[in-house]
């Protein structure tokens, strides 16, 4: 993963346990129901929205066309997809492609036009004004692109703000603002206005804020999108840390790829307003649904993204029985280390079962993009998913499987 | 449902308001800068012209240091004055100059206002043009011949032909029935108040030069830059009774006061007071130059006046 | 009628004609002057005359009279009066004087020292000095009581204008139908002159303090009004999208942080409202408000210039004043704010601001210095009189080469403003709508030009075509002449951050200064008539464009002004190639307001001979007459509302502020 670019320099095997961590605490242990479960949802703007889903004559035209004919725009055409409790799932598309107005959609800050959602079985379209209010102050919190802090209020108050809303006593809602200050690291800066602050400083009082009524799930609207690299860096790390401590669920919506990759167990990629690909993010770098997924990822560093899982081959001879042993999920990078430190293949071992082995020339094939190992005798195909991440789940939870116990390897 | 709940409350608050409060009937209210440890407080009117605030003022001065009263004075226009004097606004106005609509309306009809007597001054509406001018042409006295003069009465405001310098819009005027009826070369120029029309008169006065104006008697103006009145056709009674018509001279008013109803009855000392004075044209006019002058505040002149005249003023005291 | 059908058809074939010809103004051109072709043919048929036709006019004088009649026999005895307008009114009384009572017991100390402190907490301390030397020197010119009494009835009218608009504003702020609905009565109320109110109001309320107040409230709500609701309505998307993210209900919305959000705005709004309710304060004394604009008018009559001036001193003073704490209250909100300014010290801070001046009024009043001391009168009056004296004396007349005052003001009726008004006065009537709507229809839309046209028709069906045209000539002259020099004040200006800070007070002061007071002096100056008329205007108009234009050239990008200076370019050039160009939003801004400023003093110039419209509605307050009072400032409103719109590029409607 890209984590270890920041991380390698002080221990490439740490790097990977976080990322790997980050799935791990809340995630399988408790997987089962989803938290949010999405299906053909519609958002449409423009006159008469409502006709758009059902016709199918409309449905099937591209945006253009749906706009030269009916005047309207289809924000977010029939997507579908479930949120598992514990994870991070991130909705990744270039502006325009409908990711943000989705989020929206989970908690109707912007009214969905057809199709269904709903929040741990419960239906979110049904819902009344005082349910809808009640899933906004106590189950899903949002973090902002441009933080929304209201001016006026000190930091502990804009922290405070979402407990206010519920009617907690000055008090008790300032006593518990104050943790949270701490929890961002925004010590010493309780009095401030948010005008005061650095873009950072005001996105941590954004993130204290939505975690101070203490959600179950917290959405992300591009909440780094604004900051500069560095600080960004920072607060991915800070999403990281706090995942890995609470293990809360989250929806994430990005325009960055590595962000994406970086934080996602797994990524749902839209472009105009459909999910063109779903999967973890070696599916995606690894097998790109179609072309337009493959240019996306063109440029990642695909030996950080990539696992020997999907660069081995059968053992063949001794291979399994010597050389270095890597984990399922090491990444293609960490085992090129491992094979140019000793020379010969690496074998890819599974709770003590020998999985298969990765060369030299087979990490080479990863890194040069050629995908598949130059000898042709192929990698386990079941091991391959489909190039449509929706269709594997079974490869998927088996991938996460095997991630999970990497943690305990590394 | 924001929209139900407002109505609501805009609803029982006016319902509140209705039944809640009962009648109030605003033609009974006094200033609220009246008095305000109590005293009995009179209201006097002030129009605008300084003969009107020679009244007042010693009126004033003597309602506050013969009688005890406090006295507020409001300056409004002639027309406004009867109808906040019809609603008690007002308790009296000391100088009118003959309002036949108003007095149809509301002393005769409604009742509300009474007559106060003769103010003891005459009034007079007329054309003039300066002394100086008059002794070089004496002709110009008699309209016949304003046409003769017209040129030398034009200014860049009046074109073509002769100006008639027009004052307030508040005063009563026929003049440009009159330019028309009478077949004058001349122009109707407004000044649209009484200080820009003296301003100009002044100016004209320092440059001696030649001009017509619409003026009236007393006026203290008189004293500063002296005019001699231009013969228009006599006054006969109803020569001026349709306004389009009019070809004739302004009639002699003999000003009046008027007292509200209200106050003329229960007003006491103080409207005995007011239904007694009456002075001369000298008498208001020395006042009026002390205040338009020599500049002393209304207040210092009639101090001056009173100190000078208590044979006057001692008469007009109630017994 | 005309005008309507002039515009109907243009709208549905523009697809057309923007298709045949490229460049847009030239396609609306081609456009109306084909409907033109068609039209005036027929229009001059059936109603050829230079005027506008008597067929076309209605008369309006006969209801209006009526209905004067109708409320003047039924005021003491109906309903309506007894029972709303007799308790607005009685509620105006009541509480004027409650402020005044304890503006009394508090004595001139005690109300010095808690404006300053006031000042002091809010603003500053060089503010807090300047309001104490603002109400000091009220005390010095004599003027206390009376400036007390304006005092007392500003506080209620702003309180009172405050509510309302916010009200108004909140409504607008949240319904969109209001807002669309509330949105063209605003805009025409910004247009109206303060004079236009002051008839109805008197009519039901009779002279006396509540007709002022409620004559002020309705002049200074609008900004309130449209400020709330502008604040209200851009407040930022994304905070009310977190704000209702986090499950707030409709009411904790509004409360946590669509209005704290618009509190800049609420407070441009209060200030907006100080201002025009100061500038109310001499109007509304033709109504009997007394106070200092009493004392104006009084002083008026006796042809005082120096009485007049003392009186308006405080008036000025106190907008001054006003409008600097109130805008400095402002940027310290736009500041978000220092860390230490807690609730609870604020509290104390009140606290002791509270004490210090309680403490202050009870020290006046042991020591028996409630009044203000007689021997502490400065009379200005006569030396002020004596410099006016010496100046028309010297200027009226007779000054060498350059010729007098008087003598300019000739030449400027002779040369200027009767070749315009002839000319206006002599076109067809369907020309003048015709370049109405071709210069609205240029500078804006359609609905632009329609709004130009129909006003200018309203003008026509009134009966007071031929005045209104004498007017609109005053206005364009007046209008010429404040751009020339404002714009040429406006560009020295901006190039000398010195001459600005001269500038400042001086701009402040005319700004402020009560219309009545240059009055005589203009007479004195000019004569009676249409020049002195537009003399009043281009003072009173001149100090809105120098500022605009000042702000418009400073604002032009440095980057651009740099880039020009390494080029070579001379200060002209600069000036005429960068500076100019850039600065054309602003300075088309200047044009619209110096349009509607000097319309505002329209009825100024009746009172110095300017006649027409001015003239009748001064005619109609002072004879009481509502049919010509009212149709005389319904055609100036009109006027009004067509060159607002004949002037508005279409940007500015979208721009923020009043």
């Amino acid at each position: 993963m890209t984590t270890t670019s920041t991380a390698s320099s002080s221990s490439p095997s740490s790097s990977s346990s976080a990322s790997a961590s980050s799935s791990s605490s809340g995630g399988v242990g408790k997987a089962g129901s989803p938290v949010f479960a999405v299906d053909g949802l519609w958002k449409v703007f423009g006159p008469k929205a409502e006709r758009i889903p059902g016709d199918s004559a409309l449905t099937d035209l591209g945006p253009a066309e749906l706009r030269a004919r009916t005047g309207c725009t289809a924000a977010v055409r029939d997507v579908g997809f479930e949120v598992r409790k514990g994870e991070v799932f991130v909705v990744m598309g270039l502006s325009g492609s409908g990711k943000s107005t989705l989020v929206r959609c989970l908690t109707r800050l912007i009214e969905p036009t057809a199709g269904t959602i709903s929040i741990d079985g419960e239906d979110v379209r049904a819902m009344d004004k005082a349910r809808l209010r009640e899933l906004r102050r106590h189950r899903a919190s949002m973090v902002f692109q441009h933080f929304g802090l209201l001016p006026h209020r000190s930091v502990l108050d804009n922290i405070a703000y979402g407990l206010e809303i519920q009617g907690v006593g000055k008090a008790e809602r300032r006593k518990k603002a104050t943790e949270f200050v701490a929890k961002v690291g925004l010590e010493g800066m309780e009095q401030r206005k948010p005008g005061q602050l650095s873009g950072g400083q005001q996105q941590r009082v954004g993130l204290a804020r939505a975690l101070a009524v203490d959600p179950e799930v917290l959405l992300f609207d591009e909440p780094f999108s604004a900051l500069d690299p560095l600080i960004r860096r920072d607060m991915q790390e800070e999403v990281i840390r706090l995942h890995r401590e609470e293990g809360r669920t989250m929806v994430f919506i990005t325009h960055d790829l590595n962000e994406a990759l970086r934080l996602g167990d797994r990524i749902a990629l839209m472009r105009d307003g459909r999910i063109v690909q779903l999967g973890t993010p070696e599916e995606i770098v690894g097998s790109p649904a179609d072309d337009y997924v493959r240019e996306f990822v063109r440029d990642v560093p695909r030996e950080q993204v990539m696992t020997v899982r999907k660069a081995m081959r059968a053992a063949s001879g001794d291979e399994a029985d010597r050389g270095p042993a890597v984990a399922p999920d090491t990444t293609v990078s960490e085992a090129i280390e491992a094979v140019a430190r000793t020379g010969s293949p690496a074998r890819v071992v599974d709770e003590g079962r020998c999985l298969g082995v990765v060369d030299s020339q087979a990490l080479l094939g990863v890194v040069a993009g050629t995908g598949r190992p130059a000898d042709g005798t192929g990698g386990p195909a079941d091991a391959v998913p489909d190039a449509d991440g929706d269709a594997v789940p079974d490869a998927d939870a088996e991938s996460r499987d095997a991630r999970s116990a990497g943690e305990g390897v590394a | 449902m924001r929209r139900k709940m407002l109505s609501a409350v805009a609803g029982v608050s006016s319902l509140l308001v209705l039944t809640g409060c009962g009648a109030a009937d605003m033609t009974k209210q006094a200033s609220p800068f009246a008095g305000v440890a109590g005293s009995k407080t009179v209201t006097l009117s002030v129009q605008s012209w300084v003969g009107a605030q020679a009244n007042v003022a010693v009126a004033q001065y003597l309602l506050e240091h013969e009688l005890g009263y406090r006295v507020d004075t409001v300056q409004v226009d002639e027309v406004p004055a009867w109808d906040a004097l019809s609603q008690g606004r007002i308790d009296a106005i000391l100088e009118d100059w003959g309002h036949p609509d108003q007095e149809a309306r509301y002393v005769k009809d409604k009742k509300t206002i009474t007559p106060g007597g003769d103010l003891g001054v005459t009034g007079h509406i007329g054309w003039f043009v300066p002394t100086y001018f008059a002794k070089q042409h004496p002709d110009v006295t008699n309209w016949k011949n304003l046409n003769k003069y017209a040129d030398q009465f034009r200014t860049a405001e009046s074109g073509g032909k002769g100006q008639l310098l027009d004052g307030s819009p508040s005063y009563v005027t026929n003049d440009k029935a009159l330019v028309a009826n009478l077949n004058l070369d001349y122009q109707v120029v407004f000044a649209g108040s009484e200080a820009a029309q003296i301003t100009q008169i002044r100016q004209f006065a320092k440059e001696k030069k030649p001009f017509l104006t619409y003026w009236y008697k007393p006026q203290w103006l008189f004293e500063k830059v002296p005019m001699t009145e231009v013969k228009l056709p006599a006054y006969k009674e109803g020569c001026d009774a349709d306004p389009e018509k009019v070809a004739c001279a302004y009639p002699h008013t003999p000003l009046q006061k008027y007292l509200n109803s209200d106050f003329a009855r229960g007003g006491g000392k103080a409207a005995a007071f007011l239904k007694n004075f009456k002075w001369t044209l000298e008498d208001q006019n020395a006042v009026s130059l002390m205040i338009a002058d020599q500049k002393l505040t209304p207040e210092e002149a009639a101090k001056k006046w009173v100190g000078s005249h208590e044979s006057t003023w001692k008469a007009w005291l109630p017994k | 009628m005309a005008a309507t059908t002039t515009a109907v058809p243009a709208t549905g074939a523009a697809a057309l004609a923007r298709s045949v010809v490229k460049h847009r103004a030239f396609g609306k051109l081609l456009l109306l002057a084909v409907v033109a072709a068609v039209l005036i043919p027929v229009v001059n048929a059936r109603w050829a005359s230079g005027t506008w036709p008597e067929a076309l006019t209605v008369d309006v004088s006969d209801p209006l009279t009526k209905t004067s009649d109708w409320i003047i026999d039924n005021r003491d005895s109906h309903p309506l009066f007894l029972y709303f307008f007799g308790h607005v009114s009685n509620a105006v009384v009541l509480s004027v004087r409650a402020v005044y009572v304890v503006l009394l017991a508090a004595g001139w100390a005690g109300v010095t020292a808690a404006a300053a402190l006031i000042a002091w907490r809010v603003a500053g301390v060089r503010l807090a000095i300047g309001t104490g030397v603002a109400f000091l020197v009220s005390g010095l010119l004599n003027m206390w009581v009376p400036a007390m009494q304006t005092l007392a009835l500003m506080v209620v009218a702003v309180l009172a204008s405050v509510v309302l608009g916010a009200l108004l504003g909140l409504a607008a702020g949240l319904s969109d139908r209001t807002y669309r609905a509330l949105r063209p009565v605003l805009d025409t109320m910004q247009v109206l002159p303060a004079f236009s109110y002051l008839l109805p109001v008197v009519l039901i309320f009779g002279i006396g303090v509540p007709a002022a107040v409620i004559a002020t409230v309705v002049y200074a709500a609008p900004p309130m009004a449209r400020l709330t609701a502008l604040g209200l309505r851009g407040a930022d998307g994304g905070v009310m999208e977190a704000v209702a993210s986090m499950g707030t209900t409709a009411r904790q919305r509004l409360l946590t942080a669509r209005l704290p959000l618009a509190r800049k705005e609420l407070l441009l709004g209060l200030n907006q409202t100080i201002m025009m309710a100061l500038s109310m304060a001499v109007i509304a004394s033709l109504v009997g408000a007394g106070g200092l604009g009493d004392r104006v008018y009084q002083a008026l009559a006796s042809v005082d210039v120096g009485a007049a001036l003392a009186a308006s001193i405080p008036i000025v003073l106190l907008a001054i004043v006003l409008d600097r704490v109130t805008g400095a209250a402002g940027e310290r909100l736009g500041d978000s704010g220092s860390s230490a300014s807690s609730a609870k010290s604020g509290l104390v801070w009140w606290g002791c601001v509270a004490v210090g001046a309680v403490a202050v009024a009870l020290a006046g009043r042991f020591t028996d210095r409630l009044n203000w001391p007689q021997g502490w009168v400065v009379n200005i009056a006569e030396p002020v009189n004596r410099a006016v004296d010496w100046m028309t004396a010297h200027l009226y007349s007779g000054v060498p080469y350059v010729g007098g005052t008087a003598d300019w003001a000739g030449h400027f009726t002779t040369w200027v403003l009767d070749p315009v008004r002839d000319g206006l006065q002599g076109l067809p009537w369907w020309s003048v709508l015709l370049i109405v709507a071709t210069l609205a229809w240029l500078i804006g839309t359609w609905r632009t030009a329609l709004t130009a046209v129909l006003a200018m028709a309203a003008i026509g069906a009134l009966g007071v075509w031929k005045p209104s045209l004498d007017t609109l000539s005053q206005v364009l002259a007046a209008v010429a002449v404040t751009l020339v020099v404002g714009f040429a004040i406006g560009a020295v200006a901006a190039r000398s951050e010195r001459l600005e800070r001269l500038l400042r007070p001086v701009l402040d002061v005319f700004q402020t200064m009560p219309q009545f007071v240059y009055l005589i002096p203009v007479v004195a100056l000019f004569g009676v008539g249409r020049a002195p008329a537009v003399a009043a205007a281009v003072v009173y108009a001149l100090p809105a464009v120098i500022r605009i234009t000042t702000q418009g050239l400073r604002q032009v990008s440095p980057a651009a002004m740099e880039s020009s200076r390494s080029l070579g370019a001379t200060n002209w050039q600069q000036l005429r190639q960068v500076q100019l160009p850039l600065a054309r939003p602003a300075l088309l801004l200047a044009v619209n307001q110096g349009v509607v400023l000097v319309l505002a003093v329209v009825i100024i110039g009746g009172l110095v001979g300017g006649g027409a419209l001015g003239y009748d509605v001064v005619f109609g307050l002072a004879q009481g007459d509502l049919a010509t009072g009212l149709v005389a400032g319904a055609a100036i409103v009109c006027l009004g509302l067509m060159l607002d719109r004949v002037t508005q590029p279409t940007e500015r409607r979208t721009r923020k502020g009043a």
